[in-house]
Order: structure tokens, then sequence, then C-alpha cells
């Protein structure tokens, strides 16, 4: 019976962390480790807090010395002003849109290329396995001026297509897949091959759902990188209504001249969602190790 | 169910061998279609946005004009002006010094988080979001966010600083401190990534080597380093690439905090990459510049796949 990302999890929780790999820890080290945690947990968050605060206040009351944290009163208008004189929605919504028909696409071929280079064999097997690893290293900045030109030649420019397709070459995420599909034991899809099953009915019905739990984590860290992504999108949109957060953020301050506060605004705001999803899969984040992927 | 398998198994011990190396061959045929099928939507991303771009800069490295003008085959010319150009050499010396301070940085602490991680169990759900966060953000959000944190006047570092009595120090307005305060700001936010990721690899290992080292008497930095270390090659291996291609393609913080500034002390390769393909009508320059960036970051990938992998 392979073992369900529930499974997993519930071991996680359940066996005290230090038992699963090393030794109980003694009280000193568990009192030491809290204490270095809380000093990265602050140093993690006390910059947010600037935000919060920042993003309440006028911009005209800002540089008081000493700082005050807590804004009174409290000022709405820069959340007011994000949404009335800024195409601050729209940003989000493409943000999302992108980062997310990248994410379901690269999951899908991934998973179908991952399969292929983990369970089939066929001519060319090492030779494309070899051309995706060394595409792997290729660095997507040294490629903007080219990629340019081709989303130009292809009329792509200012449109999502320009956002979505050029970030589906990245082949990271095949190597990852394809270190969760080595796992999954031979014999379970040689009998539904002699069962009759198609080999895309044997990934659809037996290999997707045996590898969800490192889907998951795949998932999110395809959804990050997008949501972060910014040179690209920069480059390849010009209308501030298609751009996307953070390259409409950085364009905020540069054409705004430091209205900090509508910038903390937007930075606020634009940290939600992908908390929000963040929160989703957590629990999943330590159970699955994507390093796994590079191992031959 | 079972008649259908001896009925099959009787066929196949009947089949000569010149038949059955036939259909081993048409097998063999239709499943390099299948694979192909399977690997049809990356292959195409490839080709289009991977290498017919590489091929692309190649060409250029060798052209000039070619954004207005007919494009001119010009020999080494650009080659030769971007190894004599200086912002070039201090576009690439800060790119290198930056993901030398950046990556040693942020592995060493994400790796002691991790280990104090795996220690604890108690409220550890609630740790591991908190110092997530920051890696959710995009780098410009980071690098603004730092704006507060280190401004001169109500920033909280210059607060500590003053209330010490010392000077305010302006950390991005120092050409020597501003290439540390970018790399700064990236360990801070990477430091949740890496933490995850070592504590992911730490989570794997089998505890019985530990029960076994104990029973030897081996003390915890002795396992640590005789252990822990050697056993998480695969997860160094993967961090030392990946944080290897990530850095050294340095943009957004610096395009939003400093513009290569002041005076040039943070210009990196890419931001250097990206003021040619606007500012210069040709894009010989920056595709040379942009073509020794993929030279550079496979070299050193190769060079570290030899130094880490897991030998055979």
């Amino acid at each position: 019976m392979p073992r369900t990302y529930e499974d997993e999890t519930r071991e996680v929780e359940s066996s005290g962390s230090a038992a699963r790999s090393g030794l109980p820890a003694s009280r000193p080290a568990i009192a030491l480790s809290y204490v270095i945690l809380l000093v990265g947990v602050a140093i993690a968050l006390v910059p947010f807090l600037y935000v919060v605060s920042t993003s309440l206040k006028e911009t005209t009351s800002l540089f008081s010395y000493p700082p005050d944290w807590i804004p009174s009163p409290i000022y709405w208008g820069n959340f007011e002003s994000l949404f009335a004189d800024h195409p601050f929605v729209w940003w989000t919504f493409n943000t999302l849109f992108v980062a997310g028909t990248v994410t379901v696409l690269k999951l899908w071929f991934d998973t179908m290329a991952g399969y292929a280079l983990a369970k089939m064999e066929f001519t060319g097997r090492r030779g494309v396995a070899l051309l995706f690893l060394l595409s792997v290293a290729i660095p997507i900045s040294a490629l903007i001026i080219p990629l340019f030109f081709v989303v130009r030649y292809l009329g792509l420019l200012n449109t999502y297509w320009a956002l979505i397709l050029p970030p589906l070459a990245n082949p990271l995420g095949i190597f990852m897949a394809r270190s969760f599909i080595v796992g999954i034991p031979d014999n379970l899809e040689d009998s539904a091959r002699l069962d009759g099953a198609s080999e895309f009915t044997i990934y659809r019905k037996i290999v997707l759902p045996l590898i969800r739990p490192g889907l998951v984590v795949l998932g999110m860290f395809t959804f990050m990188l997008q949501y972060t992504s910014f040179i690209w999108p920069l480059i390849a949109v010009q209308d501030s209504e298609r751009q996307v957060l953070a390259v409409g953020i950085s364009g905020l301050q540069s054409a705004f001249l430091q209205d900090w506060g509508l910038l903390s605004a937007a930075m606020l705001l634009a940290a939600i969602p992908i908390t929000l999803v963040f929160l989703l899969v957590q629990k999943a984040f330590v159970v699955n190790d994507l390093s796994g992927a590079l191992k031959e | 169910m079972t008649d259908v398998d001896t009925g099959l198994s009787s066929t196949q011990l009947t089949l000569s061998p010149e038949e059955h190396r036939r259909l081993r061959r048409r097998y063999r045929r239709r499943t390099t279609l299948t694979a192909y099928a399977f690997l049809g939507p990356n292959l195409l991303a490839f080709i289009a946005f991977l290498l017919i771009p590489v091929v692309w800069l190649f060409v250029s490295t060798f052209r000039t004009g070619g954004v207005l003008g007919p494009a001119e085959f010009v020999g080494l010319d650009n080659w030769r002006d971007t190894f004599a150009d200086p912002l070039a050499r201090t576009s690439i010396r800060n790119t290198v010094v930056y993901s030398a301070m950046a990556i040693p940085a942020v592995f060493v602490i994400a790796m002691v988080l991790a280990l104090a991680l795996r220690t604890i169990s108690r409220g550890s759900a609630l740790i591991r979001v908190a110092l997530y966060l920051p890696t959710l953000q995009p780098a410009v959000v980071a690098a603004f966010i730092f704006v507060f944190v280190l401004h001169p006047d109500f920033g909280v570092i210059n607060y500590a600083i003053r209330g010490f009595g010392g000077d305010p120090i302006n950390f991005l307005g120092d050409t020597s401190l501003a290439l540390p305060t970018i790399a700064g700001i990236e360990v801070w936010r990477g430091t949740g990534f890496w933490t995850m990721m070592f504590l992911a690899g730490l989570t794997a290992l089998p505890s019985e080597l530990y029960h076994a080292a104990e029973i030897d008497g081996a003390g915890a930095i002795r396992r640590f380093v005789r252990l822990t270390l050697p056993l998480l090659r695969p997860t160094f291996y993967f961090a030392v690439i990946f944080a290897t291609i990530v850095n050294l393609q340095l943009f957004d913080s610096v395009f939003a905090l400093t513009d290569g500034g002041p005076v040039n002390s943070t210009i990196s390769v890419s931001l250097y990459i990206y003021r040619s393909l606007f500012l210069f009508g040709d894009i010989g320059f920056g595709a040379t510049l942009s073509f020794l960036l993929v030279i550079t970051v496979l070299v050193l990938t190769g060079l570290q796949t030899f130094l880490l992998r897991d030998r055979k």
C-alpha cells in the first residue's frame, strides 16, 4: 500500500520532531533552539511592522522622530488612493491569473515529461534528459533580449501570453516530477498495462494520484516563482493595466516620488493572497524534499 | 480473468526468435512515439523560449545593429568591446562579490534555523510560517521594506545605533556598504526558503545511524560534521546549484533601490543587460554580455556538479 500524503503528515505531527532523525534532544538544546528561532522570527517579522504602520499613516506625518509605531489617527487614504488612482485590482488579478495558469500548465506538462523520463524506455532518452539538465543552468535574465524579440516576432508583446509562455520553458519542474515518479514501484504500472490501460490512463489514474503530495510542493514552488517574478514582466508588458503586482508596485515608487504610505498599502495587500496560498499548503513542505530532483 | 492469462502465456511461448525481435522493435517504436508525445509541450517550450534565444544570442555576439537598421557582421568586435568596457567588468565583479556574500550567509543561517526547528516540536508549524513570510515577497517588495528598516532618520537599525551613541549610517548611499546591504536584504528574503529546504533534507535522514553514532560516543558537533553534512550532500548539491543560478541574475533589488549606484557600486550584469536593451540602439553588446552570463553560469554549475555530486 503506497503511503499517502495524509499518512506522512500524521506521522510528522505525532512523532516529536527530534525523534524523526537524530536523537531526542536535551533540555538545554531545546531551550537554545527556541532562543535562536525567536530571534529568527523577530528578524523575519519586524520589518513587516513598518509596512503595516506606514500604510495607515499619511505620508507627510511619516518622518517624525522618534518614529511612532501606532498611527493616530488611523489614515485609510493610502488604500483609497491605491484603488481609486491605480489599477491595483488589475495587477492583483493579472498576477493571480498568470501565476495560476503557469502553475497548472507546468504541473501538467512536467508530470507528463517526468513520467516519460522516469518510466519509458525510448530512443533518445539520455539525450533529452541531458538537454533539459543543461537548460536548468540557463539564467532567464540573460535571455531577456532574445526573448523580447521572439515574443515580439510572435506578436505577443503586452499580452497575457507573453507572461505565460516563456516561463513554461523552465525545466526544473521536470526533474522534480521525475524524482517523485521514479519512486513508484514498476509493478503497479505493469499490472495496469496488462489490463490494457494506455500510457495516458496509467499517468492519469495511477501516477498522478500517487505523487499528489509532491505536486503540492512543486505547485507552491512554481506559483511562488511566478508571483515574485519581475524582470520579464517588466520588459514584456508596457500597459499598466496588464502589469503584475511586483512591477506595478515598483512603478508606484518611481512614478510618484516616494509616496511611502501608498507603497506600503500596496505591499501589504500584495502579500495577502500568496500568504493564504502558502498557509493552505505549508504542511506538505517539510515532508517533501524537492532537492531530490537533481539526484541521479 | 485467469483464463485470459493462461491464453496469453501459451501464445507468447510459441513466438519464433525473429517474431520476438520484430514485436520488440514495434513495441519500442510505439513507446518512443508515446514518450515524445508526453515530452511534447516541454520540448516545444524549450525550443521556442530557450534554444532559439540562446542560438540567437550566440549569433548576435558577432553582429551589430539589428534594432532599427539591418544587422551587420562584425566578427569579434563585440567581444573585444565587452571585455574592454570598464562598466561590464564592474558589473561582473559586483555580481560575483554579491553572490559570494549572500549564498554562504544564507546557507549558514538557514542551516542553524533548520537544526533548531528539528530539535523542537511545539510551535514548529507557526514558526515555519513566520520564517517563510519574507520568502513569499517579490524581491522588489523586500527591497522597499528595507528602505524603512535602514532609513537614516526613522529606520530601526539607525535608531539603535543612535541609541548607543553612534552616528547614523546611510547604508544604501555608501559605495562600500551598498552592495553588502543588497546582499543582506536577499539573505533576509531567502532564509525561509533555504530553512525549509534544509529541514526537509534533515527530516529525511535515517535515524538508525544517529543511534549508532551515539552509542559510539560521538558528540553533537561530531555527529553533525561526520554524519549530517555528508548525508545532506544531495540537498547541498541542489542548493548550491540553484542559489548560484538565481543569485548571479541579481536585478530586482538593485533596479528598485539603487539603479546601480552609488557610483556604479551595485550595478549587476543583469541590470547592465537591461540597460543595453533600452539605452543603446545596438544589441550586439547586450547580447555578448548575456552570452557571457550564460557561459559563466553553465561553467560554474558544471564545476559544482563535478565537485559535489555523489560519486558512484
